[in-house]
């Protein structure tokens, strides 16, 4: 494999909050490079900030202390692509309003971003839903309208905050095997955010485990398992142990 | 942070900016005459009423007080009758079967109407006195009552119902600990659009039919052409209207703490 | 079987309460000395004023100018308190200035404009207007401003992350996230609206539903006051009807059925 090349560089990042009353210290000494189409996943548990340091990389929130840097430069906004857990789809445009929105606001024309659209509406398996509304899909059919519509930022990173979380565990396992079909046919830098184990181990070229009070990396993890990854693998639940002996419990 | 604070101070004082600029305007527009005294009073003119108003009884044949302590007490009465009838009826109509299709065919028929509309009937059986004005502010306070307790009933979560149920509740029980409770607040928002709903119904009665109240002293302003007895009157009102609110969310934050954070 | 019999049971309990209510009515009407007209009566006063006229207007004629008078002034109460409620929901500064304005006119009921209206504008056809004007542009304010205070903060989110700029985000994602808030408050104001014709035109009025049951009082026609209310009442039912159609068209993802 050839050496890759680095992406986004987050040195000594620190996020504090200063509410009425106090203080509140969420995120510290976060140092991660990220590689050139890596498929990295942030795993750490619930409430730990993972939200808090993805949106920081989306340019939702700003940090307070340390720098992220873009090797290429930091992408203006809609240059990045996001997928949010509650699918944030806009629930009065049908699927395809909701995947050529990004072009829209860029400017496109009608027909070029919709030509767009269209394409990755067929690539996350969705043709013949282009005009339906978000409510007439199932969960795991809206995540990939969310998919698609990061997808159609043509971001070359793509950020994504526990995508599958509100899904149940069947179309969960079904949407890790589309979104793992989808990388591979579109290689793209991935941030996949999630505090589910298992996930982080069937999906992760690189696994960084987040944990600790401010939340730190824990430690980094390369599963050298080849794909398609299988859940009860020795060398799979070997790893799922090690990392969960690691893992902070949060109850 | 010192920021936040800046920018905080900043908007009050354009808050206060606003106000002035209001009521700098209007009191400058009257007096250099662009706006005749006919029309509209000065702002100080109606703050001198005010104070006038407080304590004599011209033009409108009672002082402030006594049109405030008259238009209350209607109001009240027909409040608190609505509430003590409307608030069990609605919550008895959500829950048995047998209630809601007896009663929400009649209440259907009656729904519609805005209360405005039963004064003239209303005065011609009644009459003009004490028991006529209540019966109109009854049922402008009854429906929101009603409907808001009914739909309290009606959206408790089934989830709870079922937990209560597998426990061993009786149909009672489960009204009483799981219904009515979860029910409090479409109540209370049943409550505060009753409040409302019979003030406004009041002035309405009071300025077609009575001799007292502050919605006769707003007609009365209106016939002597004294823009400044109905600026007085309005603020009144208006003022009224708020605190009630106020007082309501007072009670309501004893009684039912979760509706604030 | 069980849930049949209940069924027809409850059915039969609808029925009867009309009936009943229909029993109590001619009863009432026939006391002695009572006010209250016959249902009889009611029916034939009804067919009357469709054929014979009042003030030179017709039952339907009558409504229609009460409805004429919501109608216009609910164009420009739908227009403007939009506007307004956007400023004062979407932007600090403008909330700043003219949030304690608004808040210090809001609590006076409409009605109690009725005499400086009258003041301003005599009792013609825009003091109608006027007053009705007030009392819906009130509730779409509010409801407006609410609803986009209320947008779910991750729609904002991803209309940043989405490239929008501050009037995209406006106008492409605060605004249609908000259209269930403002068709809330549009419903709040026609029903208000109504009210606020009906007590205009039973103030001052030459024609018009308002006019025509104070007229019905003047001349203790108690027939004519009981057609007049179920005639308002029919009016206002069939506005809300239509205000739920509306819905289902405007905004089919928070109000249509089909999933």
């Amino acid at each position: 494999m050839a050496v890759l090349k680095d992406t986004i560089i987050i040195k000594d990042l620190a996020k504090t909050f200063y509410l009425k009353s106090e203080t509140k210290e969420v995120l510290k000494d976060i140092n991660i490079t990220v590689k050139e189409n890596e498929f990295l996943v942030l795993l750490g548990p619930g409430q730990c900030g993972k939200t808090v340091l993805l949106n920081i990389l989306a340019g939702l929130d700003a940090p307070t202390g340390g720098e992220i840097t873009f090797v290429n430069g930091r992408p203006p906004m809609g240059d990045l692509g996001v997928v949010f857990q509650r699918y944030a789809l806009f629930p009065w445009k049908t699927v395809m309003g909701n995947v050529e929105i990004n072009q829209k606001f860029k400017g496109k024309s009608k027909a070029e971003r919709q030509a767009a659209a269209q394409k990755y509406i067929e690539l996350v398996g969705l043709q013949g839903f282009e005009n339906s509304l978000p409510k007439q899909l199932s969960g795991g059919m809206q995540q990939r309208v969310g998919i698609a519509r990061a997808y159609a930022s043509e971001s070359d990173i793509m950020l994504l905050d526990e995508p599958f979380g509100a899904l149940d565990a069947q179309t969960r396992y079904s949407m890790e095997d589309e979104i793992l079909r989808i990388w591979e046919k579109d290689r793209r830098t991935v941030i996949f955010v999630t505090n589910n184990v298992e996930e982080a181990i069937y999906l992760g070229d690189r696994i960084i485990l987040l944990g600790g009070h401010p939340t730190g990396v824990k430690k980094e993890y390369v599963p050298d398992l080849p794909r398609p990854r299988n859940y009860t693998d020795p060398a799979f639940l070997k790893l799922r142990n090690e990392i969960v002996a690691n893992t902070d419990l949060v109850l | 942070m010192d920021k936040a604070k800046n920018k905080k101070r900043n908007l009050i004082l354009l808050s206060i900016l606003g106000l002035v600029l209001f009521f700098g305007t209007w009191e400058l527009l009257v007096h250099v005459g662009v706006i005749s005294e006919r029309n509209l009073c000065a702002p100080s003119t109606a703050v001198q009423t005010f104070l006038y108003k407080l304590t004599n009884t011209k033009p409108d044949g009672a002082t402030l007080f006594a049109h405030f302590f008259s238009s209350i007490k209607l109001s009240l009465a027909g409040f608190v009758l609505a509430v003590v009838i409307g608030i069990p009826l609605g919550l008895f109509m959500g829950y048995y079967k047998g209630m809601d299709s007896f009663f929400t065919p009649l209440f259907e028929v009656v729904r519609p109407i805005p209360p405005i509309a039963w004064i003239p009937i209303v005065i011609l059986t009644l009459g003009i006195g004490f028991k006529a004005k209540v019966f109109i502010i009854f049922i402008s306070a009854f429906v929101p009552c009603v409907v808001n307790s009914y739909l309290g009933i009606k959206l408790t979560d089934p989830t709870l119902i079922d937990v209560a149920q597998t426990f061993g509740a009786s149909r009672w029980q489960i009204f009483r600990t799981i219904c009515i409770p979860s029910s409090m607040n479409m109540v209370f928002t049943g409550v505060r659009v009753s409040l409302a709903a019979s003030w406004s119904t009041l002035v309405a009665a009071e300025m077609l039919a009575s001799t007292k109240g502050l919605g006769y002293m707003i007609q009365i302003g209106r016939n002597l052409i004294r823009p400044d007895i109905i600026i007085v009157g309005m603020l009144t009102i208006g003022l009224v209207g708020a605190l009630m609110g106020w007082v309501l969310s007072l009670f309501e934050k004893k009684v039912a703490p979760w509706r604030y954070k | 079987m069980n849930d049949k019999v209940k069924k027809l049971l409850y059915g039969l309990l609808s029925v009867s309460s009309l009936a009943l209510f229909v029993v109590v009515w001619v009863v009432l009407s026939h006391a002695e000395g009572t006010m209250l007209p016959t249902p009889t009566a009611t029916f034939s006063r009804f067919i009357d004023i469709m054929q014979n006229p009042i003030s030179k207007a017709t039952l339907p004629v009558h409504i229609w100018v009460s409805l004429r008078r919501v109608l216009i002034a609910f164009l420009f109460a739908v227009v403007i308190g939009i506007a307004l409620g956007v400023g004062l929901g979407w932007s600090e500064k403008f909330n700043a200035f003219f949030g304690p304005l608004f808040e210090m006119i809001r609590p006076i009921p409409p009605i109690a404009w009725i005499p400086m209206i009258i003041i301003w504008f005599g009792i013609g056809e825009t003091a109608k207007i006027v007053i009705v004007f007030i009392g819906a542009f009130t509730s779409i304010v509010l409801n407006t401003s609410a609803g986009i205070r209320a947008i779910d903060p991750l729609l904002i989110s991803a209309g940043k992350v989405l490239g929008a700029n501050r009037r995209q985000l406006l106008v492409d994602v605060a605004m249609p996230a908000t259209i269930p808030a403002i068709l809330a408050g549009i419903r709040t104001a026609l029903s208000s609206g109504w009210m606020c014709v009906v007590a205009a035109e039973m103030i001052a009025a030459r024609q018009g539903v308002g006019f025509l049951i104070v007229r019905g009082q003047e001349i203790g026609d108690t027939a004519l006051i009981v057609v007049c209310m179920l005639a308002i009442g029919i009016v206002s039912a069939l506005l809300s009807l239509f205000l739920t159609k509306m819905e289902g068209v405007l905004c089919p993802w928070q109000f249509s059925k089909t999933q």
